[in-house]
């Protein structure tokens, strides 16, 4: 089978999966986070932290339970990394204390959902951290994006009311009713497919040229599923999912994508059927599923035709460099793609290896913040988001005060839809400009020319939006970069969550209006058209210069 | 409710010249007289202090003084094109700015004027009781009347200020302020004393004593009003500005970083090029003419014959839905009109001279009388309606389309104030 065909196959085969999922998983979304029944483990859980399940919250209290819990979370982590050589050591290899900037960093990446890795897991991390720290938080701030895309579609079905729901009550449902069950399955098909899953420690082999290898076991299999499900991308190896062990072969491989846009792409539907009216769902995913598509063909035809700008290996099968060859190009580019589209940061090929405009293509995917279909939760509030924007500017094209989903956008809901797209192109050019301006950040940069400017300002992009993926090239372990992505990955995260709140709670404030005449109809393809136009025109302004002095710079020469 | 449908003051003062000819209502806001008129303001506008309540052309005229400075210490063609250029953006702002506020000032004018020349009769040492050849009278600007002044209004004169009828009963034609188009009956002692400065005086003859003083008059009230509504902007204009406030931001920080990145690419840009960028990449244009476009729906108004007074009424008229009315007159013209005059039953045609309780409103043609009929004559008043719906109907297909927005009786057609 040529690599054109497996690419074809395996794209089509993801279609038709994912499709096959809308309904039924979108359906289950929007029942776990509508219902009032309590299972007893979660009513169990909620005596426990001590929570009235029956309590809503205003939207700022519900602000509150996730800084404080996400604020609890940091501090855990950052204790259990410092000191992890005293805790539990007695399982896996040893290992020495993680350094105060690289817990710090890591544990600001795991809480965010970014899972920025400045690290090679295999000999830093024991497993108890792996296990009990860090796979744990690939399940709770998965579930916090979640909740929190659920908190903003209750703004638009509830009405009259400051309430948004209950914080606690939403994430215990979450991670048991989907998280939980999900990886089960996950997991245990990941497994059956050859990943591997123990407790071993090091072993040392002798190979057949009669070398020596150190081969390492672990618990891969069970942190990997969480990991590509939850769009955290944080895995045990250093290698990511290019490693044997977390993703042995092509069907893993596949799966694994499969998994990545999961939930991203059955959230629309769950939206859909809260607010009473599945096409508005349809027309969200209609938009997330163009710009997917359109990533997987620009990056599988750049990585396809290497001759078209860079100087990449020009091999036969594509830009082969730092790509597995279990997986091709075409594996590699679906990898690619589905990764930086959901803030999922995971890895199968290396991103600094693609050709110029193919790695263009990542950064742009990556800028365009979590929207298409983003990360868990993520994209569906980033859409939402964007959806309040083009509704205004279309509105503002008949002079009426613009509604979405019948509620009215007026300056307060501008106002936070303005500081949430503000909040990140401010993050990401602020600290790339500092970083390439100043001896510090330039000194860490390994390829000169627009190739290490491509690296600083897809680093930030990555760190602020909470993707994870990077370009190798760049020494990001360097003090600098340790404490400024930390910053940068708290503040990509939770400034947007505290605007999208703040916006659902002004739309849950107000009485819905009818739909009229004059309503602009967003179930439509015009409308699916401009928020796309409204996505890419604002994105590609944003960070044209950047994009111009890096990958097409680097492209065109 | 700030869409009024009152074509005119509500204070004209006399019936206007009933000749004259129904013309289409000009927008001329944009007019080059008015532009012209305006652009003293544009360049007084150019002070930052002011620019500071817009912020993108602030961000501009910003970017405008420092390329004239780059530009002064490195001269060349291209530098000096920017800047003249961007000058231009600033000022072309401000004239759509100043126009629009031109505007509310020259409303504001006509008002003021009428309240000028409004001439009350007023009573020197009026007592109760007094006889009337006991009365002296002098003549003074309404504008000049004050708390507890007294003023004899006859029929057909306009009430010089808000005040109480303290002698005589009358009927008075409210429908410039209220939209009733039947007149009230105003009398002294009770409840139905009070009469409003700007409403006519229909039969009979009044003492009024005035109750408010000057400066706090109905019309004073309006004034403020349409020099008020300017200065309010719309829920939906603020929400435009924080879109393009935010985007301004995020444009100008993409700009301000690129000089780090260029020089990382060994390719520094000079100030006047990232001038020019950042101008290009920020919403410039809409933000410029948020006040022209603001004028342009008020002024698409005013050609159908509605006063609109203030770019938020435009948009509130946008968000209706379902219009619900009390009765026709408010939302035409709020009076009677008598489009033409059929005599019935005998009765000879009346001179042209219009009885005093005639509708207020000039009419044409200028023999118009009062047409509507009384119950009791059914088989007339059928005939008169026939007559008056043939009449309006050519009435209508001479004038054109726009007739009808004057309905029921097109052929007055309303002047805009000024």
């Amino acid at each position: 089978m040529s690599s054109a065909t497996a690419g074809w196959l395996q794209v089509g085969l993801l279609v038709v999966a994912l499709a096959a999922c809308y309904v039924p998983l979108g359906n289950y979304l929007a029942r776990i986070f509508t219902t009032e029944k309590h299972w007893k483990v979660e009513r169990s859980v909620f005596k426990l932290i001590g929570v009235d399940p029956t309590a809503d919250q205003k939207w700022s209290a519900y602000v509150r339970s996730m800084l404080a819990f996400s604020f609890v979370s940091v501090l855990f982590l950052y204790g259990l990394m410092r000191l992890q050589h005293y805790l539990l050591d007695w399982v896996g290899p040893h290992m020495a204390n993680v350094q105060p900037d690289l817990a710090w960093n890591t544990a600001a990446s795991f809480v965010t959902n970014s899972n920025w890795q400045n690290y090679a897991g295999e000999n830093t991390m024991t497993y108890l951290v792996q296990m009990g720290g860090l796979a744990v938080q690939n399940f709770l701030s998965a579930a916090v994006g979640i909740v929190i895309a659920f908190a903003m579609i209750r703004g638009f079905t509830r009405s009259r009311t400051d309430k948004l729901g209950n914080f606690w009550v939403d994430m215990v449902h979450c991670v048991f009713r989907l998280l939980i069950p999900l990886s089960i399955v996950g997991g245990l098909i990941l497994a059956a497919g050859g990943a591997v899953d123990n407790f071993v420690t090091y072993h040392t082999i002798t190979t057949l040229s009669g070398a020596h290898q150190t081969v390492v076991g672990g618990p891969f299999a069970s942190q990997e599923v969480i990991k590509d499900m939850g769009n955290n991308g944080g895995g045990p190896f250093n290698t990511n999912s290019a490693h044997p062990y977390e993703n042995p072969n092509s069907f893993t491989n596949w799966f694994e994508i499969f998994l990545l846009l999961l939930i991203p792409f059955a959230t629309p539907r769950a939206f859909g059927r809260m607010v009473k009216d599945n096409r508005q769902g349809y027309a969200l995913v209609a938009v997330m599923a163009t710009i997917w598509a359109a990533a997987v063909a620009g990056i599988s035809f750049f990585e396809s035709h290497p001759m078209l700008g860079g100087v990449a290996n020009r091999i036969q099968h594509g830009a082969m460099e730092g790509v597995e060859v279990r997986f091709g190009t075409a594996g590699c580019s679906l990898f690619a793609a589905s990764t930086t589209v959901t803030s999922t940061g995971a890895v199968d090929c290396f991103h600094d290896s693609l050709t110029p405009f193919g790695g263009g293509i990542a950064l742009f995917d990556i800028a365009l913040g979590e929207i298409a279909p983003g990360g868990v939760g993520a994209g569906m509030y980033g859409i939402l988001v964007l959806a309040i924007v083009t509704v205004f500017v279309a509105g503002l094209m008949v002079g009426r005060t613009p509604e979405y989903i019948g509620k009215k956008i007026r300056p307060a809901e501008m106002k936070y839809a303005a500081l949430y797209f503000l909040t990140l192109p401010v993050i990401i050019l602020t600290a790339a400009g500092l970083s390439i301006g100043t001896k510090t950040g330039q000194s860490a940069i390994y390829n000169p020319g627009p190739h290490g400017l491509t690296e600083v300002v897809y680093a930030f992009a990555s760190m602020a939006n909470n993707n994870g993926s990077a370009f190798g090239g760049l020494g990001t372990a360097a003090t600098w970069y340790q404490v400024s992505g930390g910053i940068v990955m708290l503040l990509g995260r939770y400034a947007p969550e505290i605007f999208a709140l703040g916006l659902a709670g002004s739309l849950a404030r107000q009485q819905p209006v009818p739909a009229s005449a004059g309503t602009l109809d967003t179930r439509t393809p015009l409308f699916v058209g401009m928020l796309i136009a409204v996505i890419l025109v604002l994105v590609g302004l944003t960070y044209f210069p950047a994009l111009a002095l890096g990958p097409f710079a680097e492209g065109l020469h | 409710m700030s869409v009024t449908t009152a074509p005119d003051a509500p204070a004209s003062p006399g019936p206007k010249p009933a000749d004259t000819q129904p013309h289409r209502v000009g927008g001329g806001l944009l007019e080059p007289r008015t532009l012209l008129k305006a652009t003293p303001d544009a360049f007084r506008k150019l002070d930052p202090r002011v620019q500071l309540k817009n912020p993108v052309m602030f961000v501009v005229e910003v970017g405008a003084a420092l390329s004239t400075g780059s530009a002064i210490v490195k001269p060349s063609i291209f530098n000096w094109t920017i800047v003249v250029w961007l000058w231009l953006t600033v000022v072309f702002a401000n004239l759509a700015e100043a126009v629009a506020e031109g505007r509310g000032k020259a409303q504001a004018e006509t008002l003021r004027r009428t309240k000028r020349e409004t001439v009350a009769r007023r009573l020197v040492a009026w007592r109760p009781g007094q006889r009337p050849e006991e009365r002296r009278e002098e003549p003074v600007p309404g504008t000049q009347l004050t708390l507890g002044d007294h003023v004899i209004v006859e029929a057909g004169e306009i009430i010089p200020g808000d005040g109480d009828v303290v002698e005589g009963v009358a009927s008075v034609d409210e429908s410039a302020i209220t939209g009733e188009s039947a007149p009230v009956i105003r009398e002294s002692g009770g409840d139905r004393s009070a009469v409003t400065g700007g409403t006519r005086v229909l039969s009979d003859q009044i003492v009024v004593q005035i109750t408010s003083k000057p400066g706090e008059t109905f019309i004073d009230r309006m004034i403020a009003l349409v020099e008020g509504a300017k200065r309010q902007k719309t829920p939906n204009e603020i929400a435009l500005n924080i879109l393009l406030a935010a985007l301004t931001v995020i444009f100008l920080l993409a700009v301000i970083t690129l000089q780090p990145m260029a020089f990382y690419s060994k390719a520094p840009q000079s100030t006047v090029i990232l001038v020019a960028l950042l101008v290009a990449l920020i919403p410039t244009t809409i933000g410029a003419l948020l006040s022209a476009i603001g004028i342009a729906g008020m002024d698409r108004l005013v050609q159908r014959n509605v006063l609109a007074m203030s770019g938020r009424a435009v948009e509130a008229a946008g968000d209706v839905n379902t219009l619900l009315l009390d009765k026709t007159g408010t939302i035409t013209i709020g009076n009677r009109q008598a489009t033409d005059f059929l005599p019935v039953g005998g009765v000879s045609r009346p001179s042209s001279r219009m009885p005093p309780s005639s509708p207020a409103w000039p009419t044409t043609p200028p023999r118009a009388a009062p047409s509507w009929c009384s119950p009791g004559t059914p088989t007339a008043c059928a005939r008169a309606l026939r007559m008056i719906r043939a009449a309006t109907a050519a009435t209508a297909s001479r004038q054109g389309p726009r007739a009808n927005c004057a309905a029921p009786s097109s052929s007055s057609s309303p002047r805009r104030p000024g």
